[in-house]
């Protein structure tokens, strides 16, 4: 363990840039990065799941406003959204004085706020397309059976459409890790955040944004694989036979 | 009615940024893009391997940090040059690092990646027997590429097109942090001093949707230009 | 004395590891009509696509007028030396698809005008004026503004056929022009045919049409896995066959 430990010291010895306590940024920031992508993505995924089967509604007085709030939420940036979150939270009425105050003084709520909302807007467009794609002959085997609406969207058409919006939501998911590299102008010490304080204070773009992008480069192949392995699981189904 | 407390004009001014920014940067995207589908279709490993480690990184990475990469990057690189003019050669110039061409050439390089992979589907989508008419009937590949391939191309690679230009949109927001004073950047100054961000943020939103709105109605019309002559009519 | 317009000698082709033209020759003097038949996949359609440079052969000789192509050797094997030799070559063969290739963003008009104004230089009036001469002459003057989608497969080949006219072209080269038609278009795009043969073009033309080979060809050449088998005048190809696989051939299946 000391071995270990002397020669990474030894190492680093002579580094300015790479030093255990710029690492140690480095570290807070993956950790930061991660926990606002993950349970935005949870969240996010949570509440679009009601949106899409809303948003596929026949009546209009349910899709319609589903529709309007995922055009205006894929239709502008997120920085705009991330700025009037945090920025227009203070204007919530008694928030300041509620309990919930110290935790939105914090950058990191108003960022995960924004980046669910946006998240949701993209995953309820994702599923939409999904559930509007199911073929007619499921539905009207469905029917055939005498199966509810409720029960059909709940057996077949939900768990049919997850399955062929998995390519689509993987992308996402993506997107989202890259979005989320704007957390840092909200002060979060994100990823980025650890490359823009290091760049600040020693003056040097490349060591911190090239080895902060070569983290990103790695996630994104990580979670690229592991779409690749739940699509060869989940859809196997889809794949033309071969005998 | 709304009171933009005297910033009305800069916001118009860094709209026309913001318009000019992803304009200018679409068009770099689109040459390059086409460049990248060549090299990609190419069979020449080198071209080859260049456009997909290309494509690969700049898909892997967030726009925000490669901006920063290349700005603040270019930024030193650009000192360096008028460091090594001024110290060996003796010529004092300032070499002004123009933050507005910056953007342009990071934003579309980064899109000209996503271009690169539209265009390639879009090209090898043309039915072969067209190129093939082509030269059969004399005609150079430079004259087969304008005459027939990029028009036949081109109606497959609109709807690819329309959304990366979409996304690319969007992203002209992020110059606002490295120092552009686009309209994204106004309203935040904005917001800041005056303590109103709704005022500022949310007319900034709804010019995004509305260029949005617009230019989905170019390119639904390009569409139907360039859908003429396949299927019905 | 004028050259053979097409001249080609010991064209040798293989896909991978088959051979599939094993040294094919043919000749076509001005006026020529020479049909090539065969089973699907005796060679004749790659033998006609190696004419004009579409498929690189990987030996023999192609010569226009006297002139060989040229050919330089590089590690995948063969190519042409000069690749505006060879534009300039296939100005001057034009060919019929069998899948008509029309170019689908283009009317018919604009189909047959792009070529002569871009290749040959022709100016745009002349070429338009010429374009209407030939759609009359194959019946399509009322598609002109057409695009190739809205026209049946039958109009799509006569349309193709004005388009190869329109390079004024020395030789015509024919793919199965009619195999895609449906029975009943086969006939008005054969009547064009036999009329341009009767008027002295000269014409290479793959088909499975015998009633087009007997009558109207002036050689007719029997492919077999790559070789020629029988060669010679109709009467004695078609009306007299000597080995047993051009009989069997011959034999219609009922």
């Amino acid at each position: 363990m000391l071995d270990i430990s002397a020669w990474f010291n030894d190492l680093l010895s002579g580094n300015l840039i790479f030093t255990s306590t710029t690492l140690g940024y480095y570290w807070t920031g993956l950790v930061t990065t991660t926990q606002l992508v993950f349970l935005s993505l949870v969240i996010g995924l949570v509440l679009a799941v009601p949106l899409a089967i809303m948003r596929s509604s026949r009546r209009k007085w349910i899709s319609l406003p589903v529709y309007a709030y995922t055009y205006v939420f894929r239709g502008t940036p997120l920085l705009i959204q991330l700025y009037i979150i945090y920025y227009g939270v203070v204007f919530f009425d008694g928030i300041q004085e509620s309990f919930l105050w110290p935790i939105f003084r914090e950058a990191f709520y108003p960022a995960l706020i924004a980046f669910t909302l946006n998240t949701a807007a993209y995953t309820t467009e994702i599923f939409r397309g999904a559930i509007k794609a199911t073929s007619k002959g499921e539905i009207e085997a469905a029917r055939a059976y005498g199966m509810s609406q409720s029960l059909m969207m709940r057996r077949i058409i939900i768990p049919s459409a997850f399955r062929r919006a998995l390519p689509a939501y993987g992308n996402e998911v993506i997107f989202m890790l890259h979005a989320s590299a704007i957390a840092s102008v909200v002060t979060l010490m994100d990823l980025t955040g650890a490359a823009r304080y290091v760049y600040s204070r020693f003056y040097t773009p490349f060591e911190p944004f090239l080895f902060v992008a070569a983290i990103y480069l790695c996630l994104t192949f990580a979670i690229l694989f592991f779409f690749r392995f739940l699509e060869k699981k989940l859809l196997a189904h889809l794949k033309p036979q071969t005998p | 009615m709304l009171d933009l407390q005297g910033y009305g004009p800069r916001l118009i001014e860094g709209a026309g940024v913001t318009v000019q920014l992803a304009v200018l940067s679409l068009l770099l995207a689109i040459a390059l893009g086409l460049l990248t589908a060549t090299a990609k279709m190419s069979r020449h490993w080198l071209l080859h391997g260049t456009a997909t480690v290309y494509t690969t990184l700049i898909r892997g990475v967030p726009d925000l940090v490669l901006m920063m990469l290349l700005f603040y990057g270019g930024q030193i690189g650009v000192n360096a040059i008028s460091d090594i003019l001024y110290y060996s050669y003796d010529i004092d110039i300032y070499i002004n690092f123009n933050a507005f061409a910056a953007g342009v050439l990071t934003i579309g390089f980064i899109f000209g990646a996503y271009m690169g992979e539209t265009f390639r589907g879009a090209f090898m989508a043309v039915d072969n027997g067209q190129i093939e008419a082509g030269k059969a009937y004399g005609m150079s590949s430079a004259l087969v590429f304008r005459r027939i391939r990029f028009p036949q191309m081109m109606r497959h690679a609109l709807p690819g097109l329309s959304n990366n230009w979409m996304v690319l949109l969007k992203t002209t927001a992020l110059v606002s942090v490295i120092g552009l004073t686009d309209m994204v950047r106004v309203a935040a100054e904005a917001s800041r001093a005056t303590h109103e961000p709704f005022v500022f943020l949310i007319p900034v939103a709804v010019a995004y949707l509305l260029i949005a709105s617009v230019s989905e109605w170019i390119f639904a019309r390009l569409q139907k230009r360039y859908d003429i002559g396949f299927g019905e009519q | 004395m004028a050259a053979t317009p097409l001249e080609v000698r010991n064209i040798k082709k293989r896909f991978g590891d088959t051979e599939v033209l094993k040294g094919l020759s043919l000749e076509a003097q001005k006026g020529d009509v020479i049909t090539l038949i065969g089973a699907s996949g005796s060679g004749k359609s790659t033998f006609l696509r190696c004419m004009n440079l579409l498929e690189q052969p990987d030996e023999g000789e192609i010569i226009l007028h006297g002139d060989p192509i040229r050919f330089k050797a590089t590690r995948h094997g063969r190519e042409p030396a000069d690749w505006k030799q060879v534009v300039q070559m296939r100005a001057k063969l034009s060919m019929v698809f069998q899948n008509f290739n029309l170019w689908a963003h283009m009317t018919l008009l604009e189909n047959i005008i792009e070529a002569p104004i871009h290749v040959l230089g022709i100016p745009k009036k002349e070429a338009i004026e010429q374009a209407h001469a030939l759609l009359e002459r194959v019946g399509l003057t009322a598609r002109a503004n057409a695009y190739p989608a809205q026209m049946s497969g039958g109009q799509q080949q006569r349309g193709a056929i004005a388009r190869a006219l329109a390079m004024n072209p020395e030789v015509m080269l024919f793919d199965e022009p009619t195999s895609a038609l449906d029975p009943e278009l086969v006939g008005d795009v054969l009547k064009v045919m036999r009329d341009l043969a009767n008027e002295g073009r000269t014409m290479v033309v793959v088909t499975h049409e015998m009633s087009f080979a007997r009558d109207v060809s002036s050689k007719v050449i029997y492919l077999h896995q790559g070789l020629v088998e029988e060669a010679g005048t109709p009467d004695d190809v078609l009306g007299n066959p000597q080995s047993s696989r051009l009989k069997q051939f011959l034999t219609p299946n009922y």
